[in-house]
C-alpha cells in the first residue's frame, strides 16, 4: 500500500495554509505577546467550514475525514500553536462527546451551531485534584428531581471563557469513584457559571484557557449527556480522539519550526559559508525531518483507523505521546540552529519552542500516554488498594481550619463575632508591624483578590492593613496581571510563604497555589462574596459578604489608633485536627494472639486492606503460627 | 526439709519460693522473690498440678514426695508449660515412670519441641469441656488459649470448687510462708506487684482474658468457684470478687482509678524541672492522685504497672537524635505490644534546635486504640521560662478539667 493523502487532502490543506499564513501568521507574534484570543481569525475558520470537519453535513459539519480534521490542525499549528489548539479542544473535545454520546435532540440543538463555528465548544475535566486521575474529582451535580445543581470548578479549561458550549464532568454518586461521575452540557450565561482571568502561561497563548467556577448551577434534566455513571467511559473515549488533534498540533508546531531552521540555515553564512553545508548543521536537519515523518505516519494512521471505526486508542495515544516527545527535539534543535538570534522574542522558533512544551503535558500527560500504551499490551494492572491510612477524600489543603462561616446576621454583627472570636483567641490588636514588612516575616497580613475589583478600593486594603497591625499581600493575579502591588507581595506557591499568626484574604477565592503559601498561616480569615468559593473550606473564619461593605466595618472595628510596634512573633497554636478512634471488629488469634484487622489485611497471604473477616480467602489461616479462621475470637475494639 | 501447706481437704500446695531470681523471664526486676505453685490432690488415684521451676526443683520434688507419702503418682495434670512450671517435669517422670500426663493437644507439641520427648503411651489428651474422675474428685478442663500461651487451660474441681488457674491471677513475690490471700496485706502490700505481673504478662491478652472469665461465667459459674489456685502467688479462699473485679479492669483496659502518671524522659534536669512544674500546678488545681516517674531510671515495668492503674498520662521527652529519647520510645513501644488502651494524655516535647519529641509521641499515642489525646500540647525549648507560663497553665487546666470531668 502506498502510505499517502489524497488529492482531496492535500487540496484542503492548501486552503488551510493559505489561511493560516494570511491571517494569522501576520499575527502570531501579537496574540503571543498581548495573551490574545483570535476571536476573528476564528469566526473566518468556522465561515470556511473548518469548525466542523469530521462530522456529517446533518449536522452541519463538513463531512469530512478525521485524517481532513488532523491536517487541518497541523496547518494551523504551523503557524500558531495556539490556534491549532483552539481548532483540537473545539472539534475533538467541544464537539465531539455530543455528537458521539448525545441523543438527536441534544445533537440537534447543540451540534449545528458548534460545527458552523457560530458557537465554540470547551471540555471540563480538570479539577486542582483530579488530574491525571479522574477519580478525584469533587464538582457535584446532585438531582434536584427536575433538574441537577452543578458545584464545584474546573481548571485549565482551554477555549474557557471564549466557548459557549462546555462538557462538564461532575459526580452524581459520591464514593464510588470514577462510576459515580456524569457528563453534562452546560452553556456559558447560566447563572452560577463564572470564569477566572486567563492563565498567563507560557506558550499557546492565543488560546484561552481559564477557570470554571460552578457555584449553584442549575443543569436542566435533558442535559446529562448518556447515562448517570456514563462519565468517566464519555472521558475517556473523548480524550482516545482527542489526542489526534494534540498530536497534530505538535506536529504542525514541529513543522514550523522545521521549516523556519531549514529557511534559516541556508541564509546564514559562517566559515564563508551557508551553515547548511556544515554537517553537523545537516545532520540536525536529516534527523528533524525523519523525526517529522514519523510523527506524521503516527498521526496519520491513528485519524485513519478512528474513521475506519477501528479501535484506535492505543495508535492515537502512540501519536500524541511520539509527536509532542519530538516536538520538544525539533523545536529545540531548530531554536541551536538560529543561534542567539533564535532566543529573541518576536523569533518564530522562540515562540514554537515554548508552544511545543503543553503538548507532552495536556490531554494526558506524555507519562499518561504510556499508561494507555502499556495497558493496551499487558492489560490493565491490577488496582492497587489504597494504604488504609490514605483512605477517605481528601482534606482542605491548609490542613485543619475551624470553619467557622458567618452567613446569616447584618453586616455588623458578622464582623463583630469575628473580631470577639480574634481577640478570644489572643491576636493583640493595639500593637502592630509596618505595612511593607516582607510577608516571609510578617505576623499578620491583609491579601487582597480580585475580588477587591478597581485599583482605587486597595485603599480599603491599606486601610484594613493598617487597622489591623498587619502587612499587605495579594493574590497573584493581583501582583501579577493587575499589578495593584509589587510582584513580591503576591502569597502562593510559586510566591511569597505566609508562616505568621493572622491572615485575612478579601476577595480570594482560594485557588490551591495560593492555599499552598497560607497553610502554615495559624489563623486565616476570609471575607468573599462566594459562599462556596474555596477559600470558605480552609479558613478558621469566614464572612460571607462584600469586601466593599466588610472591609470598613472591620477596619472601624479593629482601629486602636497608633500601633505600638508589634514584640517579636510568638507563633500562635492552630486548630490541632482531633483524631477520633473509631472502634471496629478486630479478629484475635488464639493461637498466638495476632489480631486480623479488617482496614489492614494480611499482606503477606496478599489479602488486600477491606477485606472483611468472612471474605477471607478459603484455607487462609494465620499469617504468623497457622491457625485456622475458627481458631479466632471477634472483639469490639 | 519438705514444706508444703494445706489448700483444703485432699488439697496440698507443694510449690516453692524464689528469691534469688533477679529478672523475671530475663526480664522483668524481682525484689521480693516469686513462688511456683504446684498442687497435689490426694483422692482414690494421686494428682500433681503442674510442676516448678528447675531454681526450686529439689525443694518442689521433696514437697510432692512428702505429700504423697509413699502413695504412687498416678496422674500430672499441665496446665501451663512455660519451663517455670515445666522444668521439673523429667524428674518427675524419673521418679514416678507409671505417671499419666494429662494436657492438651498443643501443650504437647510444645512439651516435645521443648525437649522432654514424652511417650506418646503415657499421655492422655484432653478436649475442651472433658472431664475426669480421680474418685471423689471429678475436674473438668477449660481451655485458655492466649492467657498468655496459646497451649494453656485451667482445670476446674466441681467437688470442692477449686480453679487450677494457670498463670492467671498469678502474681509476683514470694509467698514466704503466708499462702491465702487473706493471710497477707494484698490490697496493700501485694496489689502493685500482682499488676505489675498481669500487665507486662498477660497485658497484651485482654480480650482472651475476657473470653476465659465469660467462659468460666457460663461453663462453671463464678458463684461456684471457691478457691482459685494459680502458677504464683497466694491462693485466693475469700473475696474473690476483689481480684476478679481487678482483672476485670485490666482485661478490658479500663483504669482502676482517675489519676495522672507522669513520666518524663530529661537529659540534663530542665524537662524534669518543667514536669515537676506541671505536677505542682496540678496539685494546685486540687489533682494530687499523681505520680512521677523518671524514663531513665525506672524499670518499664513498674510504668506500664501504673499505666494500667491511672486514667492519665502526661508524657515529657526530651528530644534525641531528632527522635524520641530511647527510654521514652521503648516505654511507648511497651504499651504498643501490651495493647494499652482508654487513656487520656497530654504531650509535653522539649529540644533545644529541632524538638520533634512532642510530634513522634503524639503520633505512637494515635496509634493505640481507644487513646484520646489533649489538644493542649507543649514544647519546651531547652528550659522552662516564665513566658511559658501561660502554656504550662493551660496545659495543668486542660489535665485537671478532664481528670475532674
Amino acid at each position: 500500500m502506498l502510505y499517502q493523502t489524497t488529492q482531496e487532502h492535500e487540496a484542503l490543506r492548501a486552503t488551510v495554509r493559505e489561511f493560516a499564513e494570511a491571517e494569522i501568521k501576520p499575527i502570531a507574534f501579537m496574540l503571543d505577546k498581548n495573551n490574545q484570543f483570535p476571536t476573528e481569525q476564528v469566526k473566518k475558520m468556522g465561515e470556511l467550514g473548518l469548525m466542523g470537519l469530521p462530522y456529517e453535513k446533518e449536522y452541519g459539519g463538513a463531512g469530512l475525514d478525521a485524517l481532513s480534521y488532523a491536517i487541518a490542525v497541523e496547518e494551523l499549528a504551523r503557524v500558531d500553536g495556539g490556534a491549532g489548539v483552539i481548532l483540537s479542544a473545539h472539534t475533538s473535545l467541544g464537539t465531539y462527546p455530543i455528537y458521539a454520546f448525545g441523543n438527536e435532540e441534544q445533537k440537534k440543538k447543540y451540534l449545528p451551531d458548534l460545527c458552523s463555528g457560530k458557537k465554540i465548544g470547551a471540555f471540563g475535566l480538570t479539577e486542582p485534584n483530579a488530574g491525571s486521575d479522574a477519580g478525584g474529582t469533587e464538582t457535584t451535580a446532585e438531582d434536584m428531581g427536575d433538574h441537577y445543581l452543578l458545584n464545584g470548578e474546573k481548571i485549565f479549561i482551554t477555549n474557557g471563557g471564549e466557548a459557549d458550549t462546555y462538557v462538564v464532568f461532575a459526580v452524581t454518586t459520591p464514593g464510588i469513584g470514577t462510576r459515580g461521575i456524569s457528563a453534562f452540557i452546560v452553556e456559558k450565561g447560566w447563572e452560577g457559571f463564572t470564569f477566572e482571568e486567563h492563565y498567563d502561561k507560557m506558550g499557546i497563548r492565543s488560546s484561552a484557557t481559564c477557570q470554571l467556577n460552578f457555584n449553584g448551577v442549575k443543569i436542566p434534566k435533558e442535559n446529562l449527556l448518556g447515562k448517570e455513571g456514563q462519565g468517566f467511559k464519555i472521558a475517556m473515549a473523548t480524550l482516545d480522539g482527542g489526542r489526534i488533534g494534540i498530536a497534530a498540533q505538535a506536529l504542525g508546531i514541529a513543522q514550523g519550526a522545521y521549516e523556519a531552521a531549514v529557511e534559516y540555515s541556508k541564509e546564514r553564512v559562517q566559515f564563508g559559508k551557508p551553515i547548511c553545508q556544515q554537517q553537523n548543521i545537516a545532520f540536525k536537519i536529516a534527523d528533524m525531518a525523519t523525526k517529522l515523518r514519523c510523527a506524521r505516519f503516527l498521526v496519520y494512521s491513528a485519524a485513519e483507523l478512528k474513521q475506519a471505526h477501528v479501535p484506535y486508542g492505543m495508535e492515537s495515544a502512540m501519536a500524541k505521546q511520539y509527536a509532542s516527545d519530538i516536538a520538544l527535539e525539533v523545536t529545540n534543535d531548530a531554536l541551536q540552529i538560529f543561534g542567539g538570534s533564535g532566543y529573541l522574542k518576536g523569533m518564530e522558533v522562540e515562540r514554537f519552542y515554548r508552544d511545543a512544551k503543553i503538548t507532552t503535558i495536556y490531554e494526558g500527560t506524555n507519562e499518561i500516554q504510556r499508561v494507555v500504551i502499556a495497558s493496551h499490551i499487558l492489560g490493565k494492572a491490577a488496582k492497587e488498594a489504597p494504604a488504609a491510612a490514605a483512605a477517605g477524600p481528601r482534606g482542605p489543603e491548609t490542613g485543619a481550619r475551624k470553619r467557622l462561616i458567618l452567613k446569616d446576621g447584618t453586616a455588623q454583627e458578622k464582623v463583630e463575632v469575628l473580631v470577639a472570636n480574634l481577640k478570644k483567641d489572643g491576636h493583640d490588636f493595639t500593637v502592630g508591624i509596618p505595612m511593607d514588612t516582607p510577608i516571609t516575616q510578617a505576623e499578620r497580613v491583609v491579601s487582597a483578590g480580585q475580588g477587591i475589583g478597581e485599583k482605587k478600593n486597595m485603599k480599603l486594603i491599606e486601610d484594613l492593613a493598617r487597622a489591623a497591625g498587619a502587612a499587605v499581600g495579594s493574590s497573584r493575579p493581583v501582583a501579577e496581571t493587575l499589578k495593584y502591588v509589587p510582584i513580591n507581595r503576591y502569597v502562593g506557591m510559586s510566591g511569597q510563604k505566609f508562616k505568621g499568626n493572622l491572615y485575612i484574604a478579601c476577595g480570594i477565592s482560594g485557588a490551591i497555589q495560593h492555599l499552598k503559601g497560607i497553610k502554615d498561616a495559624s489563623c486565616i480569615v476570609a471575607i468573599n462574596t462566594n459562599p462556596n468559593a474555596k477559600i470558605f473550606k480552609n479558613c478558621d473564619y469566614g464572612i460571607v459578604g462584600d469586601v466593599m461593605e466588610i472591609l470598613p466595618l472591620l477596619t472601624k472595628a479593629l482601629d486602636t489608633g497608633e500601633k505600638l510596634p508589634a514584640p517579636p512573633m510568638t507563633k500562635m497554636k492552630r486548630m490541632a485536627p482531633k483524631k477520633v478512634y473509631q472502634p471496629r471488629k478486630l479478629y484475635i488469634c488464639n493461637g498466638c494472639g495476632h489480631e486480623y484487622d479488617p482496614m489492614q489485611g494480611d499482606p503477606e497471604n496478599e489479602v488486600k486492606p477491606g477485606t472483611a473477616f468472612k471474605d477471607l480467602p478459603e484455607g487462609w489461616t494465620c499469617p504468623h503460627c497457622g491457625e485456622a479462621v475458627d481458631a479466632f475470637i471477634e472483639i469490639e475494639a | 526439709m519438705y514444706n508444703y501447706r494445706m489448700v483444703t481437704d485432699d488439697l496440698y500446695w507443694v510449690g516453692a519460693d524464689e528469691h534469688r531470681l533477679a529478672l523475671f523471664e530475663n526480664i522483668h526486676p524481682l525484689y521480693h522473690g516469686v513462688s511456683y505453685n504446684a498442687y497435689v490432690l490426694l483422692d482414690e488415684k494421686t494428682v500433681l498440678f503442674d510442676t516448678a521451676d528447675w531454681a526450686v526443683g529439689r525443694q518442689f520434688l521433696t514437697n510432692v514426695k512428702a505429700v504423697l507419702d509413699g502413695r504412687p503418682l498416678d496422674y500430672l495434670v499441665i496446665n501451663h508449660v512455660e519451663p517455670d512450671h515445666a522444668a521439673s517435669i523429667e524428674e518427675i517422670l524419673l521418679r514416678w515412670p507409671k505417671v499419666k500426663i494429662i494436657t492438651t493437644p498443643k501443650a504437647v507439641t510444645l512439651l516435645n519441641q521443648f525437649g522432654f520427648g514424652l511417650d506418646p503411651n503415657a499421655i492422655e489428651e484432653v478436649a475442651e469441656g472433658d472431664t475426669k474422675c480421680f474418685g471423689k474428685h471429678t475436674v473438668a478442663f477449660v481451655y485458655a488459649p492466649m492467657v498468655h500461651w496459646p497451649e494453656a487451660m485451667v482445670t476446674f474441681d466441681t467437688t470442692n470448687g477449686v480453679l487450677f488457674s494457670a498463670d492467671a491471677f498469678g502474681s509476683f513475690r514470694a509467698l514466704d510462708g503466708k499462702l491465702f490471700a487473706d493471710e497477707v496485706d494484698f490490697a496493700g502490700e501485694w496489689i502493685d506487684d500482682a499488676r505489675r505481673y498481669y500487665t507486662n504478662i498477660v497485658g497484651k491478652y485482654g480480650p482472651q482474658v475476657v473470653a476465659l472469665l465469660n467462659k468460666a461465667a457460663s461453663v462453671v459459674g463464678l458463684e461456684n468457684i471457691k478457691y482459685l489456685c494459680p502458677l504464683h502467688g497466694p491462693v485466693w479462699r475469700k473475696d474473690l470478687g476483689y481480684i476478679i473485679d481487678k482483672y476485670t479492669h485490666w482485661a478490658t483496659y479500663e483504669p482502676e482509678e482517675k489519676g495522672v502518671m507522669i513520666v518524663y524522659a530529661s537529659m540534663y534536669g530542665n524537662t524534669e524541672a518543667a514536669a515537676e512544674v506541671l505536677a505542682a500546678k496540678l496539685t494546685a488545681r486540687g489533682i494530687t492522685n499523681t505520680r512521677l516517674y523518671d524514663v531513665s531510671s525506672t524499670h518499664v515495668s513498674y510504668l506500664i504497672s501504673d499505666l494500667f492503674k491511672y486514667s492519665h498520662l502526661v508524657l515529657a521527652s526530651v528530644t534525641y537524635n531528632l527522635g524520641i529519647f530511647p527510654p521514652m520510645h521503648n516505654f511507648l513501644m511497651d504499651m504498643k505490644a501490651l495493647n494499652l488502651q482508654k487513656r487520656t494524655v497530654a504531650i509535653m516535647g522539649s529540644g533545644s534546635w529541632a524538638p520533634r519529641s512532642g510530634a513522634l509521641m503524639k503520633e505512637e499515642i494515635e496509634s493505640l486504640k481507644n487513646m484520646t489525646v489533649l489538644d493542649e500540647e507543649m514544647t519546651v525549648t531547652s528550659s522552662l521560662k516564665a513566658d511559658n507560663e501561660s502554656e504550662i497553665d493551660a496545659l495543668a487546666d486542660a489535665i485537671a478539667a478532664s481528670v475532674l470531668k
